[in-house]
């Protein structure tokens, strides 16, 4: 019998064995389509010099809660890159595919890139939208996804938050009269950051659309650097999009090894210089310091140290029932 | 505007004429006149800018007016256009997330949207009809049976988890067949426990609904039906290679476990079986495949450990008629070690099907009045061949109908003539002290033909006719197995089956 066993185990690991091909996983956000394109051409090359296998990747995106949702429900990423820590930590609790602790186990808190959110304005600015009071004013048109669903709308709802209260010797009443003003001059409320853009870029609708600074950028990129404008405000926050190992899932398909280094291979050079091109923030220094034209100066602020944390952060605002629940009411 | 123009004309002509006669009376005034003149002409053309400014600039706040009002409107159309464009959007994804249902030839079967919850319902009815011919001492064999009622729950949980629950009201007593969880890592490595088909026989393998005649053959006789246990099974390369191997209770012969132990062993079940050119190019070989089982238990005592009784009243072997030719004395019991080996083959090419299997079971046995001890060495074998006479592909799973039944349109579905050959022989060692000669035969030989029906892909209709000869028993008396041994056993078997 034992041999028996032995026979079948062993035929079974020589057909695995024989692979060549690997297939990945990546279950990312609505604005990293393009990022992600490139990057994983690049990493398929990395990889097969390495290990001689061929590596595909497929890409899965939409609004950063709605796709950990999927993830929670059955998805199977190998990896995840989405907007916000707290989605992945949504992933660790319920569905205990990776552990509590995912985000010490690369470096910068997992996040091999940041971001920031900006303002895209028609060319010429017809508003004069210099800075979020000019974003509450009364008839100028504002597009923002939904944040119940979209990690870019949290961080826009969040930035704007953190203006106000700045403004406003941290009154939270005053803050919270600020983004009530903001939202009623939101017409449109997409689910993701892409349909935002689409929103704006393509159907014409609003007068500024807050965006994360690459969306933006490649807006221009786009649609003509003739049609719109990119406007920095005085202050904006710090978005830091994690990525994580999907455990469970990359272990259950033999790919974890593949996985760990798909992510790793981010912080390389190559994976910064990427990252750069597509209008991220790299971490690297000296990639940073190579494509600081691309970034225009900005305060920012920190999401643990203004809001206490993401945990926090989502609870008073964004849960069911919270802040954004309470001072948004859909114009139709 | 043409009003100031003529307006303008006219003074100047009042004025110039007035000039002219003036010039006649006094040239001092002239002058002065004519600057006068200038002077007011001056004023009125700058009367005259000013209202044409003006009106200038009337009519660019109506047009910009306008203009606002129409970006307005454009907006909020655009607004409304996107606005529907979302909720369609949010519409599809709602649809692709809510749950399945569909209603078909494969029962009803409802699932979540990502398919990882699947609940089905099927269902299995057999209705047969058997007629002995030439068996005057038998009362009561004849007539229509309900041989299987089965409402079928299965489905998954969470993607990886399967189970089935199938009961069974087609006999005197309802009887849960099959209640069992399945994990499944892949499809080359699951685990199975709860009540289950043994992985042994072939054909007791092959589901009840594709089975080539009403009832299985004599190899059946030999081979577990169902028991309790767990096995570790998978198909390797989507079936060249599968592998089963578990421990069970362990059963009698031809017994369906009663859902508990009847002594302290366990039996050890494995079979393997390939299908070496299925994912191959070679169309004639592809349908070919063969393996071996076996099943290996110490320690079976008592009476539950014999075979099944079926059509007697003490453990024993069944005709294929469901007569019992074969029983045990009542002082015999199983007594230790009991194996089986059964290597077996099936080959399907078109609409042709061969299946055969031999199996061996050697069985411990001992006669609680002498003490006296045997093992005994009970052998089988049958093939099972088939022709699709519309053309059809013939498989283990069954036959599909390329033309179901429908008569406004012409179609009759599926013919299939089938024809069987199978052998029982029992151990010579069996008679001395353990089974009645007199009585028992120690072998039986069957024949069978019948014809098969799919009207579609859940309707069939069976008809067969099976002969079995016996070797030894037959003696003189009215007690079972006596009665079927006396004469060769000739039956006409019908079925009208559904099963979705």
């Amino acid at each position: 019998m034992k041999s028996l066993l032995k026979i079948l185990v062993a035929a079974s690991l020589a057909v695995s064995a024989g692979a060549k091909e690997i297939k990945l996983l990546n279950v990312s956000y609505d604005p990293t389509r393009e990022l992600y394109v490139d990057y994983n051409a690049a990493f398929t090359k990395y990889w097969q010099g390495k290990s001689g296998d061929t590596v595909t990747v497929s890409q899965s995106h939409g609004g950063s809660g709605k796709q950990a949702q999927s993830v929670i429900n059955g998805l199977e990423a190998d990896v995840v890159t989405l907007a916000l820590a707290y989605d992945i930590d949504a992933i660790s609790q319920q569905a205990k595919l990776l552990p509590a602790d995912w985000q010490k186990r690369l470096p910068d808190n997992s996040t091999p890139y940041t971001s920031t959110i900006v303002f895209l304005v028609r060319k010429g600015n017809p508003k004069s939208i210099k800075d979020w009071d000019d974003v509450v004013k009364k008839g100028v048109s504002v597009v923002v996804p939904n944040p119940k669903t979209s990690g870019g709308a949290r961080w826009a709802y969040l930035a704007a938050y953190a203006y106000a209260l700045e403004k406003n010797n941290h009154d939270d009443a005053a803050a919270r009269a600020f983004i009530t003003k903001l939202y009623k001059n939101v017409p449109v409320l997409d689910s993701g950051a892409r349909g935002s853009t689409v929103t704006f870029a393509q159907r014409g609708i609003g007068d500024v659309l807050l965006a994360w600074e690459n969306e933006a950028h490649l807006a221009l990129k786009e649609f003509g650097a003739d049609k719109f404008d990119i406007i920095t405000p005085s202050l904006s926050i710090l978005a830091e999009p994690p990525v994580a190992v999907v455990d469970k899932n990359a272990k259950r398909h033999g790919t974890t090894e593949v996985a760990k280094a798909y992510l790793d291979y981010l912080y390389s050079d190559e994976g910064q210089e990427i990252a750069a091109k597509n209008f991220y923030r790299p971490r690297n220094e000296a990639i940073a310091a190579k494509y600081a034209g691309n970034f225009n100066q900005v305060k920012l602020v920190n999401i643990d140290q203004e809001f206490g944390g993401w945990a926090k952060a989502q609870k008073a605002h964004f849960a069911d029932g919270g802040i954004f629940d309470q001072i948004f009411q859909p114009q139709n | 505007m043409k009003l100031n123009k003529i307006l303008l004309a006219t003074v100047l002509g009042a004025q110039l004429a007035f000039t002219s006669q003036a010039a006649d009376t006094n040239d001092t005034n002239r002058d002065a006149d004519i600057e006068a003149l200038k002077q007011q002409l001056r004023e009125l053309s700058k009367k005259v800018e000013v209202l044409e400014s003006q009106h200038a600039i009337d009519q660019q706040a109506a047009t910009n007016a306008a203009s606002t009002q129409i970006q307005q409107l454009d907006q909020q159309v655009r607004i409304l256009a996107r606005e529907r464009e979302i909720d369609q959007e949010a519409a599809t994804a709602a649809a692709k997330a809510a749950p399945k249902f569909s209603i078909g030839s494969n029962g009803f079967v409802a699932s979540s949207a990502d398919s990882n919850f699947v609940f089905r319902l099927n269902g299995l009815v057999q209705v047969d009809s058997r007629t002995y011919f030439n068996d005057d001492p038998i009362k009561s064999n004849d007539g229509f049976l309900l041989r299987r009622a089965r409402p079928i729950f299965q489905g998954t949980l969470y993607r990886d988890f399967d189970f089935n629950f199938t009961p069974d009201f087609g006999g005197s007593s309802v009887q849960i067949f099959d209640a069992y969880g399945n994990y499944r890592y892949e499809p080359w490595l699951q685990v199975r426990t709860g009540k289950f088909k043994t992985p042994e026989g072939l054909e007791q393998l092959q589901a009840d609904v594709n089975t080539s005649f009403n009832e299985r053959s004599l190899v059946t006789d030999l081979v577990p039906n169902r028991d309790v246990g767990l096995q570790f099974w998978g198909d390797i390369e989507g079936g060249v290679l599968s592998y089963a191997a578990g421990i069970f209770n362990g059963v009698g012969d031809a017994q369906n476990s009663s859902n508990s132990d009847n002594n302290n062993e366990v039996e050890f079940v494995a079979r393997l079986f390939t299908q070496p050119f299925k994912n191959t190019d070679i169309p004639f070989l592809q349908g070919l495949g063969f393996g071996v089982a076996g099943t290996s238990e110490n320690g079976t005592s008592g009476t539950r450990d014999l075979p099944s009784t079926t059509g007697g009243t003490l453990p024993g072997y069944a005709t294929e008629g469901q007569q019992q030719f074969f029983a045990y004395n009542a002082t015999t019991v199983a007594n230790g070690e009991h194996w089986r080996l059964s290597p077996q083959a099936y080959y399907y090419y078109g609409p042709l099907s061969l299946l055969g299997e031999y199996a061996i079971s050697d069985q411990g046995v001992k006669n609680l009045t002498t003490g006296a001890q045997a093992y005994l060495h009970n052998t089988a074998w049958q093939v099972t061949g088939g022709w699709v006479l519309t053309g059809e592909n013939a498989s283990f799973n069954g036959v599909t109908p390329l033309h179901p039944f429908n008569l406004n349109n012409g179609d009759w579905g599926a013919f299939q003539v089938v024809a069987r050959y199978s052998e029982l022989n029992i151990d010579d060692d069996a008679f001395n002290g353990y089974a009645n000669s007199a009585t028992s035969a120690s072998a039986a030989q069957a024949w069978s033909v019948g014809m098969n029906w799919f009207l579609n892909k859940d309707v069939r209709l069976n008809a067969s006719f099976t002969h079995t000869t016996f070797t030894g028993g037959g003696g003189a008396g009215i007690i079972a197995p006596a009665t079927v041994t006396q004469q060769p056993e000739n039956v006409f078997f019908t079925r009208v089956q559904l099963a979705f």
